[in-house]
C-alpha cells in the first residue's frame, strides 16, 4: 500500500481500499491522494485494476473495506448519481455515448443534471462540437464522442474528472488534442486519468500511481521521475 | 424545432383519424381510440424504456374496475367514474412500481404477467362477492347522462375519447421532445451512463412506469363506460399479448405507432374474421413479416420515408447519415 500522505488540502483521499468480484479480489489495500488541480494517473498493464479503482470511487461498485474521501465526505456506500452530483464526474472507456439522441440532447441531458447551460465553455475545447449538435451521436466518430463525452461531463464545473483510457483507439490529431484540453482543465479541476499512453500522460501528469495486480506499486511525485522510461519499469 | 411543425403531425394524424370515423362504423372508431390509448402506454414501456410487459391487463383492469365498483356502488357520473379510474392507475402503479422497475427484461415481463393473473383471479373468484365474479357489474342504465358531452350516447362518447386521446398524444409529444423523454431513452440505452451524469435512474424508470400504467388505466376507464359493463374478461391472461402485438405492428416507440397498429389489429378482428376464422393466423404471420423487415412495425418503416418526402417538400436537406 502507498499514497497515504497528509489529509490536509486533499480533493480526494483513498484509503486501504479492498475491492472484489465475488470471489475474486481485484484491489488489495490501495490508497491514493489527489489535490486540487492535479493531474493524477494510474498506469499499469490491462486487469491491474485501474478502472475497477475509478469505478468504485464514482461509486459504481462498492468496496469490500477501505474509505474513499472527497472533501471530508467518506463517498462509499454513496450511489454513482449521488457522487456525480458532489462533482464527481466519470467518463467511462467504452465511448459509448446515448446513440439515439442528438449531440444537443447529450449535452442537455449533462446540462440539466448539473443544472449548467454554459456550452460556451464546452465549444471552447471542442469547436467542433458546435458543428455537430443535430447529428445523432451513434453516427459521430471515436474521436467526436470522446469529445462529446468529456464535453458532456465538464458542465457543472465538476471538482474532479475520473477519465478512464481517453485515448484508447483514438487517432494521434485527436489525442494530441485531447491532451491540450486536459492540461487547460487541470487549472479548473482535479483529473485522475487511468492511461496506457505514456508519452501524453507523462506530459500533463503531476502524479503517477504504477498498479499491478491489485497493487500500488509505486507512486511518482518528482517531476523529473515522471517519465516515459521509468513509468515502463511497472507495466 | 418550429410550432407549426410541432403541431402539424398530430393536427394531421387526429385530423386523418376523423376522416376515417366518417367511412367507419362508430364502434369500431371508438374500439380503435381506447385500444389506441392503451397500447401507447405499452409502446412507451417498449419503445422508450426499454420495458417489455405483459402485464399491461393488469393495469387496464384497475383502472376499469375502479371505474365499474363507483358507477355500480357510488355514484351515477360517468366522469367521476374515470376520473377514479385515473386515479386508481396512479396508486396501483406507485404500490407495484417501486418493485418492479428493480427488474429488468424477462423478469419484468414475467411478473407484470403474473400481476395480471392475480387480478384476473382476484376478480373472478377471491373478489366473486363484489365483483360477480364472470357475471360482471352491470351499470349501463346507472349511468347518468352528463352535460357538454353526454358520455351514455356512443356518438358523443366517441367525440368525447376522441379529445381525450388527442390530449394524451400532446402530452407523449411534450414528453418524446422534453429532456425527461431523453432521460428515458438514456436509460434504455446505457443506465450506467445517465447515472454517472447524476440522474436517479430508478425514479426515472418508476416515472415512465407510472406514466405509461396510468395511461393504460385511463384506456380502462373509458372501456368501462362506453360498455356500461366489466368482467374479469378485460384482465384475461390470454389477452396478455395484445397490447405487445399492436405496439410491435404499429412500431414500438413511435408516437403514431399505437393508432397504426390499432386501426390493424382491430381492422383484422373484424374484418379478417368475418373471413377467416382463425384471424389471429393472419396477425401472426403479419408479426413475422414485420420482424423480418426490420423490427420497426408500420409506422416505424413509415415514418423516415414520411419525413424524408416532407423535407424533400419544404426544401430541407437532411444532414444526417441513413436518416
Amino acid at each position: 500500500m502507498s499514497g497515504n500522505g497528509s489529509t490536509l488540502g486533499n480533493l480526494l483521499e483513498v484509503s486501504g481500499l479492498n475491492v472484489a468480484y465475488g470471489e475474486s479480489k481485484v484491489l488489495f489495500d490501495v490508497g491514493i491522494t489527489v489535490k486540487p488541480g492535479q493531474v493524477v494517473a494510474c498506469v499499469g498493464r490491462n486487469g491491474a485494476g485501474k478502472s475497477t479503482l475509478l469505478k468504485t470511487i464514482a461509486g459504481f461498485i462498492k468496496p469490500s473495506s477501505g474509505t474513499v474521501t472527497a472533501n471530508g465526505t467518506n463517498l462509499v456506500g454513496l450511489t454513482a448519481y449521488v457522487v456525480a452530483g458532489m462533482g464527481i464526474k466519470y467518463i467511462p472507456q467504452d465511448k459509448k455515448v446515448f446513440s439515439d439522441l442528438t449531440v444537443q440532447e447529450n449535452l442537455e441531458l449533462g446540462s440539466y443534471a448539473s443544472k449548467d447551460y454554459g456550452w460556451d465553455k464546452v465549444y471552447d475545447y471542442f469547436p467542433k462540437l458546435k458543428t455537430l449538435l443535430d447529428r445523432k451521436a451513434g453516427y459521430l466518430s471515436g474521436g467526436e464522442r470522446q469529445m462529446l463525452m468529456v464535453g458532456r461531463a465538464i458542465l457543472g464545473h465538476p471538482k474532479l474528472l475520473l477519465v478512464d483510457e481517453p485515448t484508447e483507439g483514438l487517432a494521434p490529431s485527436i489525442v494530441s488534442h485531447l491532451k491540450e484540453v486536459f492540461g487547460e482543465l487541470k487549472k479548473k479541476t482535479a483529473l485522475v486519468i487511468v492511461e496506457q499512453n505514456l508519452p501524453m500522460i507523462c506530459a500533463i501528469a503531476d502524479k503517477i500511481y504504477a498498479v499491478s495486480e491489485g497493487h500500488i506499486m509505486a507512486e511518482i511525485t518528482d517531476r523529473d521521475q515522471i517519465k516515459p522510461e521509468v513509468c515502463e519499469k511497472y507495466l | 424545432m418550429s410550432l407549426v411543425r410541432w403541431w402539424s403531425g398530430l393536427v394531421l394524424a387526429f385530423a386523418l383519424l376523423a376522416v376515417l370515423r366518417i367511412y367507419l362504423p362508430l364502434p369500431f372508431a371508438i374500439e380503435v381510440i381506447i385500444f389506441s390509448i392503451y397500447t401507447l402506454g405499452c409502446s412507451f414501456l417498449l419503445g422508450r424504456v426499454g420495458f417489455i410487459s405483459f402485464g399491461q391487463p393488469a393495469y387496464l383492469a384497475i383502472g376499469a374496475y375502479a371505474t365499474a365498483f363507483y358507477l355500480f356502488y357510488f355514484g351515477n357520473n360517468p366522469y367521476i367514474g374515470i376520473l377514479i379510474g385515473i386515479a386508481a392507475g396512479i396508486v396501483g402503479s406507485l404500490l407495484v412500481g417501486p418493485l418492479l422497475v428493480r427488474l429488468r427484461g424477462d423478469y419484468f415481463a414475467l411478473v407484470n404477467l403474473a400481476l395480471a393473473v392475480i387480478i384476473y383471479y382476484l376478480m373472478q373468484k377471491v373478489l366473486a362477492d363484489i365483483t360477480h365474479g364472470d357475471n360482471g357489474l352491470w351499470y349501463l342504465t346507472n349511468m347518468s347522462s352528463t352535460p357538454v358531452l353526454d358520455l351514455t350516447r356512443p356518438d358523443q362518447f366517441f367525440i368525447f375519447a376522441f379529445i381525450v386521446a388527442f390530449a394524451i398524444w400532446v402530452f407523449f409529444k411534450y414528453l418524446d421532445d422534453s429532456i425527461y423523454g431523453a432521460c428515458c431513452l438514456a436509460v434504455k440505452v446505457n443506465e450506467d451512463k445517465l447515472r454517472f451524469l447524476g440522474y436517479d435512474n430508478f425514479k426515472v424508470r418508476l416515472t415512465a412506469f407510472v406514466i405509461a400504467n396510468t395511461t393504460t388505466a385511463l384506456a380502462g376507464a373509458l372501456y368501462a363506460v362506453y360498455l356500461g359493463f366489466v368482467s374479469p374478461e378485460i384482465t384475461s391472461p390470454a389477452r396478455a399479448a395484445d397490447p405487445v402485438v399492436v405496439t410491435i405492428l404499429g412500431g414500438a416507440g413511435t408516437l403514431y405507432g399505437p393508432i397504426v397498429g390499432a386501426i390493424v389489429y382491430t381492422g383484422m378482428k373484424d374484418v379478417v374474421s368475418k373471413v377467416i376464422g382463425n384471424w389471429e393466423l393472419i396477425v401472426g404471420f403479419t408479426l413475422v413479416f414485420i420482424m423480418l423487415a426490420g423490427e420497426k412495425g408500420i409506422w416505424g418503416s413509415l415514418e423516415p420515408r414520411l419525413n424524408r418526402l416532407m423535407d424533400r417538400m419544404t426544401g430541407k436537406r437532411s444532414d444526417e447519415v441513413g436518416q
